[in-house]
C-alpha cells in the first residue's frame, strides 16, 4: 500500500555548508516544496542552486560539512530531521531510493552486476535463491534483453546507460516510495537519457512510485513531469505543473532559463558559422582509420574505431560532429589532433589547431592560476613575450571569453563549470588557432552556462573568423552553431551536408535516431 | 584458456630473462671487486706458486664469460656447484638455510597484513580524530627506526626485561614446529614494523579515498550498514591497490630478514651470504643470488595473480 497524500513535505528548511575556513554559508534558505504521492516532480535550476543539496538532505546522505539549521523535512507522516543516522540509513534502503548524475563509478568494479545488486536483496531478506530470480526480473524491466549475461558482466563491461539502467533496477528493486534522481541523464547521450526517462516514467505509473526528479534543463523535464518548481539561490521561485510553466512562465528567471534551453538562436543573438566565400581548406582528413591496440603475446590486435573517414573543413566554417556515444567521435577528435596516432590515412592542415574538451574540471592543472595555464599555452605557441607584455594580451584574452581581470589569478577549484570552460577556451585563443575544435565542451555544463559558453564560441567564429569543428550530441546546439553536419555512426561518417537539409530530410539511420530523441531530450 | 597459458609462458620468459641478467652480473662484479678467491683461501703465507695452482684447479684463470657459460650450463642442469669454503654442495647449504628467512618473510607478512589492514580500516573511519592521529604518528616513527636498531630495542624489551624470548636460540622446523614459528616471532616482528607503519600510510590514504567513493555512495542509499560497507566494498577494493605496496614491501620483507638474521644470530640466508661474501665463495654467492631472485620473481608473479583473481578488469586487460 502506498502512502496517500503528500509523500513528502519539506518546510522552511535552511541548510549551511561549511567551507575550507570552517564559516558557514547558507545553501538552502527557507525551502518549501511536497511531492505528492505518485507524481514526478521535478527540480530544475542552475549549479550551485542547491538542487543537489536538497537530494543529500531529503535522502539523508549529506556530508559531515553540511548542516540542517531549521525546518522540517516530512516523509509519509515521519520527521526525519528529528531520526538519527542510523534510523535514516534504514529507511533508504527500505522507502526511499536515490540515483544519482554519473554512473560511471556509481557500481563497484570489483563485483558482478548481480552480486552488486544481491547486497539490496540480502539486507532485507536472506533468501537468495529468490533474490536471483528478482534480479533478472527486475533487469528486465529496466530493458535488458539478455538479463542473464548482463548479471554475469562486470561493471566496467557496460556502457554508461546501461550502468544507469542497472542502477535504476537497484532503486526499483528496494520498491520505494520515493524515487530521488539527481540528474540522471545528464551524462548520457541524447538517444539514452530519452530511453532513461522514459523507463522512469513507467516506474512510476506502474509501480505507483513518486520520483523527485532533478535537472538543470527545462526543456528536458517537460514531457516527463506532472509538475516543475524552479530553485533558485536555496529556495523556490516558481512552482507549477509543467505545461503552465512551459506556456507562460512567472518569472523572469524561469523564462529565461527556459530560452536557454530551448538553445533559441535569436534570443541568443548566434548565427551559423558559414564558409568565407572561395574559402581554402583549413582542415582535411582523408580515409582516416584509428583505433587501440592491445598488446598480444605475438602480435598487436587492433580495435578500430574509427574507419576510413574523409571530410573537408573550409575556413570560417562552422561544423558540427554528432553521433551517439561509442561511435568514434572522440577517436576521430583524438587523430585530429595527434593524441593518437591514426593507423593510415592522411590529415593536412593549415594553421595551428587548439582544442576545448568536455570536462573543465579536469582538464586544467588544479595546482596552478588562470595565468599560469595561459603561459603555457602561449609557450606552446611559440610565440615569446615578456613577462611585462603578458600582463594586457591576458586581460584582454580573458575580457573576449567572458572573465574579469581578477580571474587571472584564480585556481581552477575557485572558479564555477562555465568560468572554467571559459578559462580553457582562453588558452586557445592564445595560440592563436585557425581552428578550435571542441570535443563535447557544453555537456558537463548546466543550461546557463550551456546557453552562454555556446555563445562565446560562435562569437569567436563570427568576430576572429576562426574555424570550429564543435563535436556533440546535442543537436539543438550544432542547429544553432554549425552551417555544415557530419553524422557519425559505427566508426564512419554515414551522412553530411547542410545542417538544416540533413536534419530535415535525414537519410542514415542513425542521424534518424538521433533526431527522434532530440525531440524528447536535450 | 588460451590466454591463461600465454600469461604463465610470458612469466617464464621474464623470469628466466631476470635470472640470466641476476646471475651474470653477480659473476661480473666478482671479478671486479678486490680481492683473488685462491689468496683468501690459502692464507697470506701461502706462495704465488701455490695460489696460481690453486687459480688453475678452480679454474679462475679463464676468461670470464667462459666460468660465466660453464657455470650457467651446470646450473641448467641443476647442480650449482660445490662451494669453496664449505666443501659440500650449494643447493644443500642453501636449502638448510632457506626454512629461516622464507619462514621469517612469510610470518612478518601475515603480521603485516593482519595489522595494517583493521588498524588502517579503523582509522579511515574517522581522519583526524585523536586515535587516526596517534597511529599515524607511531606509525612514522616505527617507520624511520632502521630494522636492526629495532630488533637491538626488542631483544633488549623481551630477553632482558620481561625474560620471555631467548634471542638466538633457533629450532629447525623438522624438529618441534611450534618451538621454531616462537623462535622467529620476534625477529619477524622487527621486520614487520616498520612496514606496518608503510602498508598501513599507503591503505589508510586509499580506504578514505574509496569511502567518498560513487559506489559507496550507492552502497548507502542501498541501506548497508557501514560495517557492511567497510567489509564488501571498501577493503577490497583498498587490497587491489595495495598488492603493488605490498609486493614492494614482500622484497622489502626479504631484504630486511637477511639483516636481522646477524642481530638474531640465525642461520639464515642473509649469514651465507655474507660469508659467502667475504670468504670470496662465488659458487656459493651466485648460488644464493639466484635462489633469491626466483623467489623474488614468484612472489611478484603470485601477486600478479592474486590481483587478477579479485579484479575482473585486470583479467580483461591480459585478455584483450
Amino acid at each position: 500500500m502506498r502512502y496517500k497524500g503528500n509523500i513528502l513535505e519539506v518546510n522552511d528548511l535552511c541548510l549551511s555548508l561549511s567551507n575550507a575556513d570552517g564559516a558557514p554559508v547558507k545553501i538552502l534558505n527557507n525551502l518549501k516544496f511536497n511531492v505528492r504521492s505518485g507524481e514526478i516532480l521535478g527540480l530544475i535550476g542552475d549549479s550551485g542552486s542547491g538542487k543537489t543539496m536538497t537530494a543529500l538532505a531529503v535522502s539523508g546522505l549529506l556530508s559531515d560539512f553540511a548542516h540542517v539549521d531549521s525546518g522540517e523535512i516530512i516523509f509519509e507522516g515521519e520527521d526525519l530531521v528529528k531520526k538519527t543516522p542510523k534510523e535514516r540509513r534504514l529507511l533508504l534502503g527500505e522507502k526511499i531510493g536515490v540515483i544519482f548524475q554519473d554512473p560511471s563509478s556509481a557500481l563497484d568494479p570489483l563485483q558482478t552486476v548481480e552480486s552488486n545488486l544481491s547486497e539490496i536483496i540480502s539486507i532485507r531478506d536472506g533468501d537468495k535463491s529468490k533474490g536471483h530470480e528478482r534480479i533478472l526480473n527486475m533487469l528486465k524491466t529496466v530493458g535488458f534483453d539478455d538479463p542473464k549475461q548482463i548479471a554475469k558482466r562486470y561493471p566496467h563491461r557496460l556502457s554508461g546507460g546501461q550502468r544507469q539502467r542497472v542502477l535504476i533496477a537497484g532503486a526499483a528493486l528496494m520498491n520505494p516510495s520515493l524515487l530521488i534522481a539527481d540528474e540522471p541523464t545528464s551524462s548520457l547521450d541524447t538517444v539514452t537519457s530519452m530511453s532513461i526517462m522514459q523507463l522512469l516514467h513507467e516506474m512510476c505509473q506502474e509501480m505507483g512510485i513518486s520520483i523527485l526528479f532533478i535537472s538543470h534543463n527545462l526543456n528536458t523535464v517537460r514531457n516527463f513531469c506532472d509538475r516543475v518548481m524552479v530553485m533558485k539561490e536555496g529556495t523556490i521561485i516558481d512552482a507549477d505543473t509543467s505545461w503552465d510553466i512551459m506556456g507562460q512562465p512567472k518569472s523572469a528567471f524561469t523564462a529565461e532559463l527556459l530560452m536557454k534551453s530551448k538553445l533559441d538562436p535569436h534570443a541568443l543573438g548566434i548565427t551559423r558559422g558559414e564558409a568565407r566565400e572561395n574559402a581554402a581548406s583549413v582542415l582535411t582528413a582523408k580515409s582516416i582509420c584509428a583505433g587501440y591496440k592491445y598488446a598480444g603475446f605475438t602480435n598487436d590486435k587492433m580495435n578500430h574505431v574509427v574507419n576510413n573517414v574523409d571530410f573537408d573543413i573550409l575556413e570560417g566554417e562552422c561544423v558540427g560532429l554528432i553521433g551517439s556515444s561509442g561511435c568514434g567521435k572522440t577517436t576521430l577528435v583524438k587523430s585530429i589532433l595527434g593524441l593518437i596516432k591514426p593507423s593510415s590515412g592522411i590529415i593536412e592542415m593549415n594553421g595551428r589547431i587548439a582544442a576545448v574538451f568536455q570536462d573543465p574540471v579536469s582538464s586544467l592543472n588544479p595546482a596552478h592560476t588562470v595565468r599560469w595555464h595561459l603561459a603555457e599555452a602561449l609557450r606552446a605557441s611559440g610565440r615569446k613575450m615578456t613577462r611585462e607584455e603578458q600582463k594586457p594580451y591576458f586581460l584582454k584574452i580573458l575580457e573576449d571569453v567572458g572573465l574579469e581581470g581578477k580571474h587571472l589569478n584564480r585556481f581552477p577549484h575557485q572558479m564555477s563549470g562555465g568560468q572554467r570552460q571559459k578559462a580553457a577556451i582562453a588558452m586557445c585563443l592564445v595560440q592563436e588557432p585557425a581552428v578550435i575544435i571542441a570535443d563535447e565542451p557544453f555537456s558537463a555544463l548546466d543550461a546557463s552556462s550551456q546557453a552562454s559558453v555556446i555563445k562565446l564560441l560562435s562569437d569567436i567564429n563570427a568576430n576572429r573568423g576562426t574555424t570550429m569543428l564543435i563535436v556533440s550530441h546535442n543537436l539543438l546546439v550544432i542547429k544553432a552553431m554549425c552551417s555544415k553536419v557530419l553524422v557519425m555512426d559505427k566508426g564512419r561518417i554515414v551522412e553530411s551536408g547542410n545542417t538544416d537539409e540533413v536534419l530535415e530530410n535525414p537519410k542514415a539511420e542513425a542521424t534518424h535516431a538521433l533526431l527522434k530523441a532530440g525531440k524528447y531530450a536535450v | 584458456m588460451g590466454n591463461e597459458v600465454r600469461t604463465v609462458f610470458s612469466k617464464i620468459c621474464e623470469f628466466v630473462l631476470t635470472a640470466l641478467l641476476v646471475s651474470f652480473f653477480t659473476f661480473a662484479a666478482f671479478s671486479i671487486i678486490p680481492g683473488d678467491t685462491a689468496r683468501v683461501m690459502l692464507g697470506p703465507d701461502a706462495s704465488e706458486a701455490q695460489v696460481q695452482q690453486l687459480r688453475t684447479e678452480l679454474g679462475l684463470d679463464r676468461p670470464l664469460a667462459e666460468r660465466y657459460g660453464t657455470w650457467l650450463r651446470d646450473a641448467f642442469r641443476g647442480d650449482l656447484g660445490n662451494s669453496l669454503s664449505f666443501g659440500t654442495p650449494v643447493s644443500e647449504l642453501i636449502s638448510s638455510r632457506l626454512a629461516v628467512t622464507l619462514g621469517m618473510s612469510f610470518i612478518a607478512l601475515i603480521i603485516v597484513i593482519l595489522v595494517s589492514f583493521p588498524m588502517a580500516a579503523f582509522c579511515s573511519r574517522n581522519p583526524g580524530n585523536i586515535t587516526d592521529k596517534t597511529l599515524s604518528t607511531a606509525g612514522h616513527i616505527l617507520f624511520a627506526i632502521p630494522p636492526f636498531a629495532l630488533s637491538m630495542m626488542l631483544i633488549l624489551i623481551f630477553s632482558k626485561v620481561f625474560h620471555i624470548f631467548t634471542a638466538g636460540r633457533y629450532t629447525a622446523p623438522g624438529d618441534n614446529f611450534g618451538a621454531y614459528v616462537v623462535s622467529l616471532l620476534l625477529p619477524s616482528l622487527c621486520i614487520a614494523l616498520p612496514k606496518i607503519a608503510m602498508t598501513f600510510k599507503f591503505l589508510r590514504a586509499s580506504m578514505i579515498e574509496y569511502s567518498h567513493s560513487d559506489f559507496v555512495r550507492t552502497a548507502k542509499s542501498h541501506g548497508l550498514t557501514d560495517l557492511r560497507i567497510m567489509l564488501r566494498h571498501i577493503i577490497p577494493n583498498s587490497a587491489v591497490s595495495s598488492i603493488t605496496v605490498i609486493s614492494l614491501v614482500l622484497s622489502d620483507i626479504l631484504g630486511g630478514s637477511l639483516i636481522v638474521e646477524q642481530v638474531f644470530n640465525l642461520p639464515g640466508l642473509g649469514r651465507l651470504l655474507l660469508a659467502a661474501i667475504s670468504r670470496r665463495d662465488f659458487p656459493l654467492l651466485s648460488g644464493i643470488v639466484l635462489y633469491l631472485a626466483i623467489i623474488t620473481v614468484i612472489l611478484y608473479f603470485l601477486a600478479d595473480i592474486f590481483a587478477a583473481v579479485i579484479d575482473p578488469r585486470i583479467r580483461d586487460r591480459r585478455a584483450a
